[in-house]
């Protein structure tokens, strides 16, 4: 079987980098195929990689606080370049301060985004949703 | 390469100069005869160079957060109160994101929704985008001297907008916040850059003018070896020294061993002022900075804390200059300023419990240094030698072959062939050495205390160990035990 394929990176003017190595490290352990376009990636590199690579899914980071800016109109933009139904996941320390994590989490999804994560997730979470996502759509 | 580690001249830095004033209509408020005379009028007391020199003096560690938000009068209002509230020595501007890529059309968007939505919506103080008018109102608007903090790779603007608004000490250099912040700028540009930065410095220290320049540490604050950090803190001095600066402070981020972490601030003192003086700059002051744990923290405020007062030990024992305080939200993200003044207090009550108390030598101790220093002159020759003499020329090279190699950095221009892991009682090793050039005396240490900690887990070496580690300090422990 092919392997299902994921585009990885940390969105905008941000520099955090080791998160973005474990994620590729733990997605590639659980048999998926990462593009990892890495650090400071504007919301057009991960379409573009989505797009060469036929992906199944986006994971973007966010560990600095811009999120919010950053994020805006992704989903929109997706849909536009022809990716209709690709899994868009979220999250880091998207957004700047401590806020309620209800709000925040709401922000995001009504932005598109069809996973939500608070800061200090463990990857293996992500890939569990990714795994149950993916085979729901067969 | 058209680079050399050699004094601009005053033609090419002011031909320079030109170009750098005009990347955003803020430049053309930077006029330095002006900006001499009204740094002139700067008190001691609200000098940052000074302010180091007498804590060294005096043998007493200082205490510093990080603090930055979008808007001038919010930003005013957050200085005062870490400063009266929390009791802060010396007072940070961290600049944001946008700021560091050199964004400023961006850092507007960040400003005018911050005012649309009334909270901060960017994680830092847009110096440049607010000028020099604007940094001279949060520079009198506080009591303390006042430091730039950020991550920008070309910051030779944003030095001349802060210098010229008084504040008396920038962050960075041409590696430090080159490799760990940046993807895709090359060694070159930003050692020529921070050149710039530091003749800047330099000018006004030849108009009596003293500026504090520091070196970033900490790196990727992710389990840097503290040879690696020492070397780029050596390296920076020097370029500075070259440029004119006479006030260096060199830094290290805690790796959590607390032997292994006072070895490191010792010999990074005793490295700096001896290759200083070997290479002949004779009159700076080198002062030391120590960060609190760089990396994840608990959740839970009152470890969060523990790791603070932890941190804050090391620094009194080691007997640094400066701490740099983390606070009780470093899970979250960016905190309120509540939560930072209760980093700081945390902080200040253990430097005072601590004055005057050091980490008196050991065996431990002197083997920890030795090893440290046997390290760093493996690279610093190396890199020398890349350079035919010339450090600057040599630190492109050592980058390009791996010679320097930092871990975890993001940018292309690191080898990434290096790989950390704790041994058995918590200190940072090297796991894979890449292409540093160490001997096999050195190579063998690190294996042999590393050997002792895979034996302890009955587990082999791997990268999953070096991940166990890097998330453990969130987790409650210093090493990540399977």
């Amino acid at each position: 079987m092919e392997k299902k394929k994921v585009v990885l990176g940390v969105i905008g003017s941000d520099a955090h980098a080791v998160g973005n190595k474990i994620l590729d490290y733990s997605l590639t352990n659980a048999g998926y195929e990462v593009v990892n376009i890495g650090v400071l990636s504007p919301q057009e590199d991960f379409i573009n990689a989505a797009i060469e690579t036929n992906a199944d899914a986006i994971f973007v980071s966010s560990l600095y606080g811009h999120g919010e800016i950053d994020c805006k109109g992704l989903r929109e933009k997706c849909n536009e370049a022809g990716l209709n139904d690709i899994l868009l996941y979220v999250g880091g320390n998207i957004v700047v301060g401590k806020q309620d994590w209800d709000d925040v989490k709401k922000r995001f999804l009504d932005m598109g985004f069809d996973r939500v994560y608070p800061p200090g997730t463990a990857a293996e979470v992500g890939i569990k949703d990714l795994t149950e996502d993916l085979s729901k759509r067969g | 390469m058209n680079l050399k580690n050699k004094r601009l001249s005053d033609e090419a830095f002011f031909k320079e100069r030109e170009e750098v004033l005009a990347g955003w209509p803020t430049g053309k408020e930077v006029d330095l005869q002006e900006a001499v005379d009204y740094l002139k009028k700067v008190p001691d007391e609200k000098n940052f160079a000074k302010a180091l020199e007498l804590a060294k003096r005096k043998g007493i560690t200082l205490a510093q957060p990080r603090a930055g938000v979008p808007l001038i009068d919010k930003h005013i209002e957050l200085l005062n109160h870490l400063s009266k509230e929390g009791g802060a020595d010396l007072l940070p501007s961290t600049i944001d994101a946008y700021s560091r890529q050199n964004r400023y059309d961006e850092c507007q968007v960040g400003i005018d929704e911050s005012l649309k939505e009334g909270r901060a919506m960017m994680n830092g103080f847009p110096a440049v985008n607010h000028g020099v008018k604007g940094c001279r109102q949060v520079y009198e608007s506080i009591d303390k001297p006042v430091q730039a903090r950020h991550g920008t790779p070309d910051s030779r603007l944003l030095a001349e907008v802060i210098h010229a608004g008084g504040w008396t000490s920038n962050e960075g250099g041409g590696i430090s916040y080159n490799v760990p912040y940046a993807k895709s700028v090359s060694i070159e540009k930003s050692l020529s850059d921070w050149m710039y930065c530091d003749r800047l410095v330099g000018f006004y220290a030849e108009q009596g003018i003293e500026i504090n320049r520091e070196p970033f540490g900490p790196l990727t604050g992710t389990l840097v070896p503290p040879s690696m950090a020492i070397v780029t803190g050596v390296i920076e001095a020097l370029l500075a020294a070259e440029q004119g600066v006479k006030s260096i402070t060199v830094g290290y981020g805690q790796c959590g061993n607390l032997v292994q972490d006072v070895a490191a601030i010792r010999a990074l003192e005793e490295l700096t002022e001896q290759y200083l003086k070997e290479y002949g700059y004779n009159d700076v002051v080198v002062t030391t900075v120590f960060h609190q744990w760089m990396g994840g923290f608990p959740e839970d405020e009152s470890k969060a804390f523990g790791v603070i007062s932890f941190g804050t030990a090391t620094a009194a024992l080691a007997g640094a200059t400066k701490v740099i305080v983390k606070t009780p939200h470093e899970a979250i993200g960016i905190p309120t300023k509540e939560a930072n003044a209760a980093g700081i207090k945390a902080t200040k009550m253990v430097l005072n419990l601590l004055e005057g108390q050091r980490l008196p030598m050991s065996k431990e101790l002197e083997t920890e240094i030795e090893i440290i220093k046997a390290e760093v002159k493996c690279i610093m020759d190396k890199t020398f030698e890349l350079g035919s003499g010339d450090l600057a020329v040599g630190t492109v090279k050592a980058f390009e072959a791996g010679v320097i190699d930092i871990p975890f950095a993001p940018s292309n221009y690191n080898a990434g062939k290096v790989m950390p892991a704790r041994d058995n009682n918590g200190a940072v090793r090297y796991y894979m050495t890449g292409n540093i050039p160490f001997t096999k005396d050195i190579i063998d240490f690190n294996q042999s205390k590393l050997g002792e900690r895979s034996e302890f887990e009955k587990r082999e070496l791997s990268f999953q160990m070096t991940i166990d580690d890097i998330f453990a300090v969130g987790k409650g422990k210093l090493i990540g035990r399977p």
